[in-house]
């Protein structure tokens, strides 16, 4: 081996921009990440839009919008218990044992009028198990069906339009005027206060003694 | 209200009155065991593992929730709305009674039993058993398919197969008129099966019936064949009766018609009325009944012939009609227990007409009779009890019965031996070796909820429907019928007995339901017309089916031989009683987790029987707590661990029957010690034995130390702090009511941080009556059924990590010998300044508006800080998930408005938050008031006695508020300020002020 000390490593002057470089990324990348899971995994970015693809192309847009059937002619249940029931497939042969008795769209459900099988609907609004939602309680104060559901009359594919997120039911829950009506009117889809929805929404509140609880037992059990 | 000495009069344990180190380690440690667990290497290379693996999972779980389906019906049945609870009216049979119940079904499976308000022998209530039963229903170890067994070969097959053997076999012998066939059924009250029977002797007049039931009251119905000459039973009325005697009987809860008894026992305790009950029992083990008394003797078994005679002979004394033969007392007694019959003798001469005396079932028929001649010389008849004609009441005993049976079975007469139900092989007396003389009958058929001991002796098993799932009808104590209707169609087919003895009679049968709807029985002689019959399944209850009260009077030539054999000797020597067991009866429910789990009401003991021994005969024996000991009868014997219990009468070993299982399924397989093979034809209830101890030791999981509260460490912080059980003699609180309130000063303290404001509309709160409280453990099991509450198992047991949010504490007063017993259900206090909420650092435990101290199990992150810091020690915690092996079919068993918890997180009661928001929803959607007493936590509901109240305390009428107001209520631990929503009604005992303490 030869004396003295070994080669000094000498780093090209371009490599000075490395040092700056990696603050920012160390910096940046964070909070990417953060935002990324923070906007990424919010309901709104995970089910709003969410509009599976249904054994049957049943169009809410036709039946509740241009026929005008009620909402409640197939969701019996809606005003007397938690769950606004999706209808038995009796429901849909009331009318179509008599019309397009030969629709190609309706296979589905003539086969399953025949033998007794469920159509097997995809769940489109669907809230974690430990959360108790209660339609009746909603419906009965006066929460319309367009305020969680959007213009379902309008919808060809039933689409969610709201993050169903425990943040967004709060927002109501603490300040619920804007989004009551009459209990009369709750499946209107395209009601409109008479005044000021937030006054007019007060008025009805205090009438009818409208408390929405912000406890956690009351949806967490 | 506290001891001498600065000694607390109340104790749990043995260990605790010692104030051993052991029980103080437990006081001190929180969470007990946790040490070691931390300490164990392969526990925490497990949960590194586990780390590693949910870091893993995070990145494969998608962030939406899995696909749904909603499957709605085809067509919907008339009344049906997805996810709304209906309930449906049947019943069930435990040993030839019936309870009736209310099961709660969701979406078409039955998730909760409650008892039925309108049948007699419930009230509204339902026992532990019977509430498990929805467990049993839902067991993956019940047999699904029927087995058959040639050569030591066993193979499954199908109900075709089955039919394809069973039809032309049934044919055969009713061709043959029945010869050689023998039926052993288990006691049945069914007046359908007794029907069918009728066709079945007419069809097959060869064929012999045999009856089999471990626990039955057999010598009741001899004691009034001896007084009457008449096979009657007898109904008692405690609402009626001032003064009662039980020698022996577990009237409160042994008893078929015990939740009825323990209703009308504890109206006249609650010291309201001016009038208040008492109790004399005398018993070798302590029963809930013994723990009840006023006045309880400890006594061997074989001395209660005895004690009733000397009380027959007090009664002479004090002027009441008691036959000449009976007027002297049998035999001398020590002390205590004279002193016990001569109180008794002149209470129940004072409350003539008002008086009751009852026999147990473990009792001669002597004693038996003996106690129907005094009730009829007291006048009971007609105001505490009446007598209705048996049933069944001309068949023979049940050990005659099955003793029968084995001599043909040995004899080699039995062809085809028919099993319905029941577990002979494993129960029968252990003289006749039945288990072996079943192979003996050429064809023998087992039908079987579970593939048992006695299905694998035979050559066909037969999977039996569950009582949830098949028609059948049964008769209460009382005589009423109910008609018992299935909820869900069998899991796995199934069939019923009563199917069975069709098939065998050969009459044509489409359904059970046909069966039972041609059963007259309404007393009317015919069957029930269209709009009876729907009433009877809507009600639950056959109107007018009750047994009429019968006239009987006593022989009077009984009294002679009756008093003749009282005074036969108790004999030397330690002498075992066979007990029933709280939890598994006689063992039929050894595969339920639910009870498994559920503690022993005197003992404590989980997922165990022992030889249950007092104290000083323990010393006697050289025999330590949880020493393995050896019994030994004959050449009989068998080895069972030792528990040492305060109040087991002197020389008597207790022995719970039904454990020790080979066939009962997983969870009951190999769990506790067989006790039947001490136990013989001749001497089914008690047998002399020689006790050796072993030496080697063996883990009891008791949870009698569990959750104590550190009342110890606060007394020695300067005796701050009350009882925690409240006591007063009912004569002192009817000349004083104040005086619990003035002795317990219950001083406001300032608050140390600000208090709570509550805004809600309702205030909830709750009180638990001690003086109503028999320690039944009803309560524990509609709270596990009604919260999804976990089962831990025997281990995670004896570290003291049960989940039951409500607990029954069961405190010992006075001597180790004869101690006085109370019981405290203990659950979250909902306090107001809660002490749990101030140290979560994560807010998973708040308050709501309305009171409720709420336990968000989202937030929870598993600190257990407020565990540590609850004063009432009624926080669970999840060790593990629990419910991560649930199969499918345990799952349905679920209640869908409760959250099944995950690991890691605390829980607690809720007072039934699901049970208030259901009621509460329902009530503002009609826009009217909750009415009081429409809320019900599920304790509440079921309680037999009615100590838990519930209710609304801004509602100053409310009963819960009125309650609240009582002079008898306290609050435990006002002193620490927590300001708990609960309160106790202080206990009062009504003991003679004539003897002292018996």
């Amino acid at each position: 081996m030869t004396s003295g000390s070994p080669p000094r490593l000498l780093f090209p002057k371009w490599t000075n921009w490395i040092r700056p470089a990696l603050a920012a990324v160390f910096v940046i990348t964070p909070a990417y990440l953060v935002l990324l899971v923070w906007l990424g995994a919010s309901p709104q970015s995970t089910d709003v839009g969410y509009a599976p693809v249904q054994p049957v192309a049943y169009s809410h847009a036709l039946h509740a919008g241009e026929l005008g059937i009620d909402c409640r002619y197939c969701h019996t249940t809606v005003e007397t218990a938690a769950h606004a029931a999706v209808p038995p497939t009796q429901t849909c042969m009331n009318c179509h044992a008599k019309i397009r008795t030969e629709s190609p769209k309706l296979i589905a459900v003539r086969e399953s009028h025949a033998t007794g099988m469920p159509v097997p609907w995809v769940r489109v609004h669907d809230l974690p198990d430990y959360v108790h939602f209660n339609h009746s309680a909603h419906v009965k104060r006066g929460v319309g069906c367009v305020e969680c559901h959007g213009r379902v009359d309008k919808m060809e594919v039933v689409t969610q339009v709201e993050p169903l997120s425990m943040g967004w039911c709060l927002d109501c829950h603490r300040d619920p005027d804007a989004r009551l009506r009459p209990p009369d009117a709750v499946t209107t889809m395209d009601w409109v206060a008479p005044e000021d929805p937030e006054a007019y929404g007060k008025q009805l509140r205090v009438a009818r003694n409208i408390n929405p609880p912000t406890d956690c037992g009351a949806c967490h059990r | 209200m506290s001891g001498e000495n600065g000694k607390r009069a109340h104790w749990r344990s043995l260990d605790e009155l010692a104030d051993t180190p052991e029980f103080r380690e437990l006081v001190s440690a929180e969470f007990p065991g946790l040490e070691e667990d931390i300490a164990d290497p392969a526990t925490r290379r497990e949960f590194v593992k586990i780390l590693g693996a949910s870091l893993g999972m995070v990145g494969l779980t998608s962030c939406r929730w899995p696909k749904e389906m909603i499957l709605p019906f085809a067509s919907q049945p008339a009344g049906r709305a997805p996810g709304v609870a209906v309930q449906y009216a049947t019943a069930m049979e435990l040993c030839g009674a019936t309870v009736g119940l209310l099961v709660t079904s969701y979406d078409g499976r039955p998730v909760k039993i409650e008892g039925n308000p309108l049948h007699p022998a419930s009230l509204g209530a339902a026992s532990a058993p019977a509430q498990a039963a929805v467990l049993e229903l839902y067991d993956p170890a019940r047999s699904r398919q029927p087995v058959r067994r040639e050569g030591g070969k066993e193979a499954r097959q199908s109900w075709e197969d089955f039919d394809a053997f069973a039809t032309p076999h049934f044919n055969g012998l009713r061709a043959s008129r029945g010869r050689g066939l023998a039926i052993l059924s288990e006691a049945s009250s069914s007046p359908t099966l007794a029907r069918l029977r009728v066709g079945l002797v007419e069809a097959l007049p060869e064929a012999r019936w045999y009856g089999w039931e471990p626990l039955s009251r057999d010598n009741e119905l001899e004691g009034a064949r001896l007084a009457f000459g008449r096979s009657v039973r007898g109904v008692p009325d405690l609402s009626r009766a001032r003064v009662i005697v039980s020698l022996d009987g577990d009237l409160l809860a042994g008893h078929p018609d015990a939740l009825r008894l323990a209703r009308e026992f504890a109206a006249t305790r609650r010291g309201d009325g001016g009038e208040m009950n008492r109790l004399f029992a005398a018993e070798p083990v302590p029963s809930v009944t013994g723990a009840a008394a006023d006045h309880r003797l400890a006594l061997a078994a074989g001395s209660i012939p005895a004690l009733a005679s000397s009380i027959a002979a007090g009664l002479a004394a004090h002027g009441v009609a008691v036959p000449e033969a009976l007027r002297k007392p049998a035999r001398a007694l020590d002390a205590r227990a004279e002193r016990f019959a001569a109180a008794a003798a002149a209470d129940l001469a004072v409350a003539r007409g008002r008086s009751l005396i009852v026999a147990g079932p473990r009792q001669p028929a002597e004693v038996h009779a003996l106690a129907w001649i005094l009730n009829e010389a007291l006048g009971a008849f007609g105001a505490t009890l009446r007598a209705v004609d048996d049933p069944d009441g001309d068949r023979e005993s049940h050990v005659q019965s099955v003793t029968g049976l084995a001599g043909r079975l040995r004899a080699g007469e039995v062809e085809t031996l028919l099993i319905l139900g029941g577990n002979a092989a494993y129960d029968a007396p252990a003289d006749l070796g039945l288990a072996d003389l079943i192979g003996r009958a050429r064809v023998s058929i087992h039908l079987s909820l579970h593939d048992n001991e006695t299905s694998r002796r035979c050559a066909w098993h037969v999977p039996r429907a569950h009582f949830l799932e098949s028609w059948g009808d049964a008769r209460a104590w009382d005589g009423t019928v109910s008609v018992q209707q299935p909820l869900i169609e069998a899991l796995y087919g199934g069939r019923t007995p009563l199917e069975l003895v069709a098939a065998l009679s050969g009459a044509r049968v489409e359904s059970a339901r046909d069966l039972v709807r041609a059963t007259p029985t309404d007393g009317s002689g015919s069957p029930l017309g269209e709009a009876g019959w729907r009433r009877a399944l809507h009600d639950g209850v056959v109107e007018g089916s009750g047994l009429p009260p019968v006239r009987v009077s006593v022989r009077a030539e009984a009294a002679g031989p009756v008093a003749a054999r009282l005074g036969v000797g108790a004999g030397r020597g330690t002498e075992a009683v066979f007990l029933a067991d709280a939890s598994v009866h006689d063992g039929r429910f050894a595969n339920n987790a639910w009870l498994q789990e559920l503690p022993d009401p005197i003992t404590r003991v989980t997922w165990d029987n022992a030889a249950l021994v007092g104290p000083a005969t323990a010393a006697e024996l050289g025999v330590r707590h949880g020493e393995m000991v050896a019994l030994t009868a004959g050449e009989r014997s068998i080895e069972i661990a030792a528990c040492v219990v305060p109040g087991v009468a002197e020389g008597v070993i207790g022995l719970p029957l039904g454990y020790g299982r080979r066939a009962a399924g997983p969870v009951g397989d190999g769990v506790g010690f067989d006790v039947y093979p001490l136990r013989v034809s001749e001497a089914p209830h008690a047998v002399k034995v020689d006790v050796r101890g072993l030496g080697r030791s063996y883990v009891l999981a008791s949870t009698q130390d569990h959750h104590a509260i550190d009342a110890i460490g606060m007394e020695e912080r300067g005796r701050r702090i009350g009882e925690l059980i409240v006591e007063a003699e009912w004569a002192e609180y009817r000349r004083d009511p104040d005086a619990i309130r003035r002795e317990r000063h219950e001083p406001k303290p300032l608050a140390l941080f600000g208090e709570l404001e509550y805004g809600g509309d309702h205030q909830w709160g709750m009180t638990i009556d001690l003086s109503a409280c028999i320690g039944c453990n009803a309560c524990a099991v509609a709270c596990q059924a009604e919260n999804n509450i976990p089962v831990v198992g025997k281990k995670q047991v004896a570290r003291g990590r049960e989940m039951h949010w409500i607990r029954v504490d069961r405190y010992f007063k006075g001597s180790p010998e004869a101690p006085a017993v109370a019981f405290q259900p203990v659950a979250c206090q909902h306090c107001e300044n809660a002490p749990c909420e101030s140290v979560c650092p994560v807010a998973a435990t708040v308050h709501s508006s309305e009171g409720l101290n709420s336990m968000v199990y989202n937030r929870c992150v598993g600190t257990r800080y407020c565990s540590n810091n609850c004063p009432y020690k009624v926080r669970r915690f999840n060790y593990f998930n629990y419910f991560k092996r649930t199969s499918q079919v345990e799952k349905m068993a679920f209640n869908p408005d409760v959250t099944v918890r995950a690991r890691g997180v605390m829980e607690k009661c809720t007072f039934c938050v699901q049970r208030i928001e259901s009621v509460k929803i329902a009530a503002k959607n009609e826009r009217r008031p909750i009415a009081d007493g429409a809320i019900v936590p599920a304790c509440a509901q079921t309680c037999p006695t009615e100590a838990i109240v519930f209710g609304d305390l801004r509602d100053p009428s409310s009963r819960v508020s009125q309650l609240h107001r009582h002079p008898r209520a306290y609050s435990l631990l006002a002193e620490l300020n927590v300001q708990p929503r609960n309160r106790y009604l202080a206990k009062l005992r009504n003991p003679s002020s004539g003897a002292e303490e018996a």
